[in-house]
């Protein structure tokens, strides 16, 4: 009985042996260099960018699919891309697309103007269904799509919408998928993803692995490395011990706390502005803050920089501008109010403020990863110092939205997370008819009629102007105190070659490779 | 005539259940002070009664002035406990924090003591119906985890150091109901609570006058032992956020926003979180201290 046993186990060692050597044969066989494995915090919601709203499934569909119009490496300047060139009217209201040529989407169908117009079409009113989170967000003007001839596509839309270009080069709802493929998959392709981008779709483990592989067929210049793994590792710090093991080779949703860690290990933290704007804003319509004076004073009692530098320990940029530096529109010379502790007591002293009251939040956001609480805090510690005391109220986030639209309050905190690059997605908040978006309740002449010509400007310096004088016409006003841009961090361990992280959240790998 | 009679049964009273009550208190004293932990868990308190009584007077600095250019130093001669995320001396803070920490755990258990005692006696001098609703109501606080309770009672309430005393002192209720209930069935059948009751006291004498007073000691000590976990519910709360309003140091509240900081300023989260073992540890120890020597059982004779 004995002797049984001992040779079951032999046996048994020897396989779990033979099988461990195949697992790891089968490892070296593949090089290493081939595979580019990037870690994310999530499952993706689905592969059909008209279906999701997620930054998980985003930064896979980007590799995937491509739009009609790109934004440029780091910035959000417009490049064409599936489309080669495109011209509005004079109006405003006619766009016409010529599209690239002998393209073709991964499962062998053809792009072109048919398949633009099927696309669009599926997503415009009456026809998009509800679960299309942004398909009235990019195509909410849109009239009508007509195929002109195999590689011209014209759009017409009710109103003028510069930003209508800019929602086109976004990686939700605007990206093309393959018409025939949505046929066969009863209008979802979010497990079977087919567009024209430079890798094609393999295989999805679900919470597991999405695996990749490159697309011979691209148009453009071929992906540098034949396959791409997301794998989805949900704890953070499992995340960076994978990164450090050089299990993956780089990963994102990481916070501060990490850096270091990552950095010791020798890998890199790649760290550009995000596209978002973490703010301060007036209550224009309260009794104390409804006075330009005043606010202008209060602003003066803060010193942003000390009090970002602190606060975000660096992994924030203070602004000056509502704009992100890579948005078009965006104007260096626009500065703050200056911070002047003395000329802020003497105009409060006499203004008669003595308290304000002040909401805020409890969570930490993505603008504002040290939670609204510590930034009131923050700005409480200065008004100390000119004599204003702070009534601070904390809600959780929930809450603090309806407190926020309710108004009852002299100064709250908030902030935005760009949708498409364009700087009307910014501006246009302190223009919003509703309190929630416009939280300061601006109401101004001048800033209204500058929203309403910089959506109907043609892309270009004119309108960049204008977006300017927008930025000057809140710092004349105070409307707003501009506090930071939070940063984007994501890491990379030094084997991968052309890394970049898009500033709108997303990683384009086809230029990446690795050199072991 | 009344009065009386009530001292013959008080006089009955002590004879039946206790020895003279000074030597009673006195060998009670002695057997405390024996106990080594006991006498530690009682310095420390008297300790830390004074620094929350006249911290304001030790404090080197405002523990709400923040001085952002001076965020996250570690521990030195200027700041002891080195400085918070908006700059501010977290030794001030602490020293603050006792003050919060000791008036809510002391106020919430007075407030359950109180209401819970009078349940509880009701509840077991009653019996019957009154019983029964009263307990299961108790019982039914139990069943709902009381950190989870007292959350949702904080978010009815609202923040601030008030609320949190009637949140955490609402949820201990059934804790002192219980005991009390319990005591008062054990001895609510003694021949000095019949003889009081055949001489014409009013229920309520006979409670708070006759039976009470012998179920006193179970209550301090459950109540020593409650204080404990009152500051460490009111850290918990302040912990999720829910405790006192900004600006004001609270240990828990000091503990949570130091978290994500955990590696790279150790300090901020190390001081509270050694502030607050101190107090409960000592508080459990003044307890389990008391515990022994109000138990005749288990006293060295």
């Amino acid at each position: 009985m004995n002797t049984v046993k001992k040779v079951l186990a032999v046996v048994l060692a020897a396989a779990l042996l033979c099988l461990t050597l195949t697992a790891c044969a089968q490892g070296a066989s593949n090089d290493p260099k081939d595979t580019l494995i990037f870690a994310q915090g999530a499952d993706p919601r689905g592969l059909d960018p008209a279906l999701v709203d997620d930054g998980e499934s985003s930064k896979v569909i980007v590799n995937i699919y491509e739009g009609l119009i790109k934004y440029a490496k780091d910035s959000t300047k417009l490049e064409p891309c599936l489309a080669e060139s495109w011209t509005v009217s004079d109006d405003g209201l006619t766009y016409t697309f010529k599209l690239r040529q002998g393209v073709k989407f991964q499962d062998g169908t053809d792009f072109n103007a048919d398949a633009v117009k099927f696309n669009i079409e599926r997503q415009m009113k009456g026809n998009a269904t509800e679960d299309m989170p942004y398909a009235d967000f990019v195509y909410g003007y849109v009239t009508k799509v007509e195929a002109k001839d195999a590689n011209t596509v014209v759009i017409t839309l009710k109103d003028k919408c510069t930003p209508f270009l800019y929602n086109l080069a976004m990686s939700m709802a605007a990206p093309m998928v393959s018409p025939e493929a949505l046929k066969k998959n009863n209008n979802n392709v979010n497990e079977a993803p087919v567009g024209t981008g430079p890798y094609k779709f393999v295989r999805w483990d679900k919470e597991q692995s999405i695996v990749l592989t490159r697309n011979d067929n691209y148009w453009g210049e071929k992906a540098k490395t034949k396959n791409v793994i997301f794998r989805i590792i949900k704890d953070n710090s499992a995340r960076v011990v994978a990164l450090n093991n050089g299990e993956v080779d780089m990963i994102d949703g990481i916070d501060a706390t990490v850096v270091d860690e990552i950095t010791k290990a020798g890998n890199t933290v790649d760290q550009p502005d995000g596209m978002n704007i973490n703010y301060m804003a007036y209550n224009t319509q309260s009794s104390i803050c409804g006075k330009p004076e005043v606010r202008k004073a209060l602003s003066q009692a803060i010193n942003v920089p000390e009090l970002v530098k602190s606060l975000y320990q660096g992994y924030a940029t203070p602004a000056d501008t509502i704009l992100p530096s890579f948005v078009p529109g965006f104007s260096k010379d626009i500065k703050q109010v200056a911070y002047d502790e003395a000329a802020s007591k003497a105009a409060l002293a006499q203004a008669g403020v003595t308290t304000v009251h002040v909401i805020t939040y409890s969570n930490p956001r993505p603008y504002n990863p040290a939670t609204g609480k510590a930034l009131a805090e923050a700005v409480q510690g200065y008004l100390s110092k000119v004599g204003v005391t702070c009534n601070i109220e904390v809600f959780d986030w929930t809450t603090y939205k309806q407190k926020v639209k309710a108004g009852d309050f002299d100064i709250c905190f908030y902030g935005w997370t760009g949708d498409n690059g364009d700087p009307d997605n910014f501006m246009s908040l302190l223009s919003d008819k509703d309190p929630s978006m416009n939280v300061s309740r601006y109401d101004n002449a001048a800033y209204l009629d500058l929203i309403a010509k910089g959506k109907a400007a043609a892309e270009g310096a004119d309108r960049d102007a204008i977006y300017a004088q927008l930025e000057q016409n809140q710092v004349d006003n105070s409307v707003w105190l501009p506090i930071s841009h939070s940063k984007l961090l994501s890491a990379y361990r030094p084997v991968v070659q052309g890394y970049y992280y898009h500033v709108t959240g997303n990683i384009f790998l086809s230029g990446m490779s690795k050199t072991k | 005539m009344q009065n009386e009679l009530d001292a013959v049964v008080n006089e009955q009273a002590s004879e039946v259940v206790l020895e003279k009550p000074e030597s009673q208190l006195k060998e009670m004293w002695f057997s405390l002070i024996a106990n080594k932990g006991a006498v530690a868990g009682l310095v420390i308190i008297l300790l830390l009664t004074l620094v929350a009584v006249f911290g304001r007077f030790i404090m080197p600095y405002d523990p709400n002035y923040s001085d952002m250019t001076i965020s996250f130093q570690s521990p030195s001669a200027a700041h002891w406990f080195g400085t918070d995320q908006l700059g501010r001396d977290i030794f001030s803070r602490i020293i603050d924090g006792t003050h919060i920490s000791l008036t809510v755990g002391i106020s919430a258990v007075a407030l359950s003591l109180t209401i819970g005692t009078i349940l509880g006696a009701i509840a077991g001098y009653r019996g019957g119906k009154i019983d029964t609703v009263i307990m299961r109501i108790m019982d039914m606080m139990l069943a709902i985890p009381s950190i989870l309770l007292a959350i949702a009672f904080m978010a009815a309430l609202g923040k601030g150091i008030d609320k949190a005393v009637i949140a955490i002192g609402l949820v201990c209720i059934p804790e002192y109901a219980r005991i009390v209930r319990g005591c008062i069935l054990s001895v609510k059948e003694n021949d000095y609570v019949q003889a009081a009751r055949v001489v014409g006291n009013k229920d309520f004498r006979i409670v708070f006058k006759h039976i009470l007073p012998n179920v006193l000691s179970s209550i301090v000590v459950r109540a020593t032992l409650g204080i404990s976990s009152a500051v460490l519910d009111t850290a918990a709360l302040g912990f999720l956020g829910l405790g006192v309003q900004p600006p004001f140091a609270e240990w828990g509240d000091m503990l949570g926003r130091a978290r994500g900081f955990i590696f790279s300023a150790p300090y901020t989260l190390i001081f509270p979180g050694i502030a607050i073992t101190i107090t409960v540890l000592a508080f459990n120890l003044l307890g389990d201290g008391l515990r022994d020597a109000l138990d005749p059982k288990s006293r060295k004779i």
